[in-house]
């Protein structure tokens, strides 16, 4: 399903989300026949802007949390043109994964947006970048992660947008052997437990990172 | 001089007041210093404090017409070391701490010393009305007759000359002390301009007639006088047209020097007043003369004396409520009309950024990325390896003039401000800040969107100083509702000097006042920089 109020993003993201192998069951303009179409169609990943009508603030957010709610098992990928941390708080609350938060600018690296999509969809998370970078300003003294290398920054920072150990070594051009190194010294620097799924690490990693960035 | 001397005697019940502050404070903060109680005991003691200085800096501008605003108070961090280090180092502390206690010693001796050389001199003056029923000597010079009494009377009003001269020598020494101790130097004299107006054509024929008018009284007494030295020399007859033609003179003459330019400023209603007083003194002094030389029994002049002081006073209070009135409205056109161009030039001043950036960013950007699709067009059939590295780099332009329009976009109002309202705009703002930032928020109610934009920017901008211009470490933003007015208020810990006038601030005052809302900025050199935004919510 997917949620958004300009046409011409609509169809663009439609045609984009075939051509890769999805079937997109429902494009639809507004909130309310968000939550409806999600409830009927009972899609794996419901993608969705943040400002719809009526109000254009964050009818789509709410309504995509409402969703969620009703169905819990939908996976939501929320797109905007500006990404809050406060936004990201929201989504992630429920500890649950199976949500996404990115810039729509992303949506240009196709690749990319497709294997964020099949990660969301498959259960895991998919951060932008942009958050990312919120949640790691502001952490300049006194703070665990100052015992990070600067290489490992680059690691955490890549786990926390939900990558996997394959997905981190590619990004970075290392071996996976090397990205699972510098995790488990990380982890271990952090003292957070090894988890066994890519998910569960996720969810530790950003919970590490709100509950120190206040 | 009437204000001056209501500034000066407020001294006196505030030196009490004072005097209590300061002296609690000496004691209660060294009893409590080792134990954490001292915190309440030092932010109530500041805040105490703070107030003080804000009612002197009020009454110095109210009274003494100085402009100058006292800085917030800084309570520093939370917890025991950041109290104490927030409070005790402020240098506005001790400054504020100062003029409350100068007020105290010198302002409470002024105010006794005038109050009696007011007092003393007064009774000496009233004393020929009322010699008989006092007891009073001077040595073994009783004073029990009408004579001796008037006697004194020169002795009275040279007092009340000096209690004069102490008022206005007085009221000189607090607006430089009030401007270094209560605003840390920064505050601004105010001054004030009146336009002469031209003379009507009435008051220039008065003035015309005013030679012609004392000539012909001259003439005439002179005449007069001389008719009556060489008929009877007896009863001095004169005396009656002296008297009468003189009172006309003296009104006349007065009439002409109230409109003459050197009295101050003047608009009619004070015009007319001061007619009406000169007016009723002549006719207060000709009676009081019509008495003396003929029964100069009982002071029946009293009566119409009272009359005439009744009428001049109800004239006095309406004049001044009218003249009140009008510099209120008069104020408040120029308010309108500064605020309303300010507004404008910085409307105007925002859509030319807004438009240079667009032309230098975005739009450039996507030129660009229109060439590079074009040439990828034209090579995709002969050479398909150039043209998927121009579509990449179209791709990658594409984010750039995203990137650049969100910035843009965010500058001009932050998304999350409409969402979600000003509280969780304003710890988007902190978090994102470079330095420590505690918001504390009460805005129970919504303002109107222009308002909460005018609120987030002023701490945008008063945070991006605090970061970029003052090396504060820290900075408390305080932003609270109360009824229809909506009040922000940031103050950091650096080290001020911050320029009111500079383009930031301006913009951001422009941006307030726009709103009928007002922005004080108190930056001292050696710190704290306190910007309060006070915006109405009435929509």
């Amino acid at each position: 399903v997917i949620a958004e109020d300009l046409a011409l993003l609509r169809d663009g993201l439609t045609r984009l989300l075939r051509d890769n192998g999805f079937e997109v069951v429902a494009a639809v303009g507004d909130g309310d026949a968000l939550v409806h179409s999600v409830l009927r169609e009972e899609p794996d990943v419901a993608i969705v802007d943040v400002r719809l009508p009526p109000t254009f603030r964050d009818e789509g957010l709410r309504a995509a949390l409402e969703a969620r709610r009703r169905r819990p098992e939908t996976a939501i990928l929320i797109v905007s043109q500006y990404v809050e941390r406060s936004y990201a708080d929201e989504l992630l609350a429920d500890g649950r994964g199976g949500v996404g938060y990115l810039l729509k600018d992303r949506i240009i690296d196709v690749d990319d947006f497709v294997a964020a999509v099949r990660r969301v969809a498959a259960g895991s998370t998919a951060l932008d970048p942009e958050v990312v970078a919120q949640l790691l300003t502001r952490r300049r003294h006194g703070n665990p992660l100052d015992r990070l290398t600067p290489r490992e920054l680059e690691v955490l920072a890549l786990m926390a947008e939900g990558r996997s150990n394959a997905g981190i070594a590619d990004a970075l051009v290392l071996t996976v052997g090397a990205v699972e190194k510098h995790v488990a010294s990380i982890l271990a620097k952090l003292r957070l437990p090894p988890s066994e799924t890519d998910h569960r690490r996720v969810l530790a990693v950003l919970e590490y990172l709100r509950s120190t960035s206040d | 001089v009437g204000r001056a001397l209501l500034y000066l005697l407020t001294a006196a019940p505030l030196s009490a007041l004072w005097f209590g502050l300061l002296l609690a404070g000496a004691i209660a903060i060294p009893l409590t210093a080792p134990t954490p109680l001292v915190v309440p005991v030092l932010v109530a003691y500041r805040a105490l404090v703070w107030s003080g200085a804000r009612l002197e800096a009020a009454l110095v501008r109210d009274l003494l017409g100085v402009e100058i605003e006292a800085p917030l108070a800084r309570f520093g961090a939370k917890g025991y070391l950041g109290r104490v280090r927030g409070v005790v180092g402020d240098p506005a502390l001790w400054r504020e701490q100062t003029f409350l206690f100068l007020r105290m010693v010198l302002g409470g001796a002024l105010a006794v010393a005038i109050a009696s050389a007011i007092g003393a001199s007064a009774w000496l003056v009233a004393l020929p009305a009322m010699y008989s029923s006092v007891d009073f000597d001077i040595g073994s010079w009783h004073v029990d007759r009408l004579g001796r009494a008037l006697a004194l009377v020169p002795a009275g009003v040279a007092g009340l000359a000096v209690s004069w001269f102490l008022v206005v020598g007085g009221a000189r020494i607090w607006p430089p002390l009030a401007r270094v101790l209560l605003a840390g130097g920064a505050g601004t004299a105010g001054s004030t301009a009146t336009a002469a107006g031209e003379p009507t054509p009435v008051a220039h024929a008065l003035r015309r007639a005013l030679p012609f008018h004392a000539a012909f009284f001259v003439l005439l007494n002179a005449v007069l006088i001389a008719v009556w030295a060489f008929t009877t020399a007896g009863y001095f007859w004169p005396e009656w047209t002296l008297l009468t033609l003189g009172l006309l003179l003296a009104i006349h003459g007065w009439t002409v020097l109230v409109q003459g330019s050197w009295l101050g400023p003047r608009s009619a209603a004070t015009r007319a007043l001061r007619v009406h007083a000169g007016a009723a003194a002549a006719i207060g002094l000709f009676l009081v003369c019509v008495w003396a030389v003929t029964t100069a029994g009982y002071f029946w002049p009293m009566w119409p004396l009272l009359g005439l002081a009744l009428l001049l006073g109800g004239h006095a209070l309406t004049a001044l409520a009218a003249t009140r009135d009008r510099e209120r409205l008069t104020e408040r056109i120029d308010v309108l009309t500064t605020t309303r161009s300010g507004a404008v030039d910085a409307a105007e001043a925002e859509l030319r950024r807004i438009e240079r950036d667009l032309h230098d960013g975005a739009q450039a950007r996507l030129v660009a990325l229109g060439m590079s699709l074009g040439l990828a067009e034209q090579k995709l059939a002969s050479d398909p390896d150039a043209a998927l590295q121009l579509l990449t780099e179209a791709r990658v332009g594409a984010g750039e003039a995203l990137r650049e329009l969100r910035d843009l976009a965010r500058g001009i109002h932050p998304p999350i401000l409409a969402d979600r309202g000003l509280e969780p705009a304003l710890a988007a703002l902190a978090a994102s800040a470079p330095l420590r930032v505690d918001v504390s928020a009460h805005v129970p109610e919504r303002p109107p969107a222009p308002v909460e934009t005018a609120a987030y920017f002023v701490a945008a901008e008063a945070l991006a100083n605090a970061a970029k211009h003052a090396a504060a470490s820290h900075v408390e933003i305080r932003i609270y509702r109360l009824a229809d007015v909506l009040t922000v208020v940031v103050v950091d810990d650096g080290r001020g000097g911050a320029d009111p006038a500079g383009s930031g601030l301006s913009g951001i005052r422009r941006r307030v006042e726009a709103l009928d809302g007002s922005l004080r900025v108190v930056s001292p050199p050696g710190g704290p920089t306190s910007v309060e935004a006070v915006l109405p919510c009435a929509s």
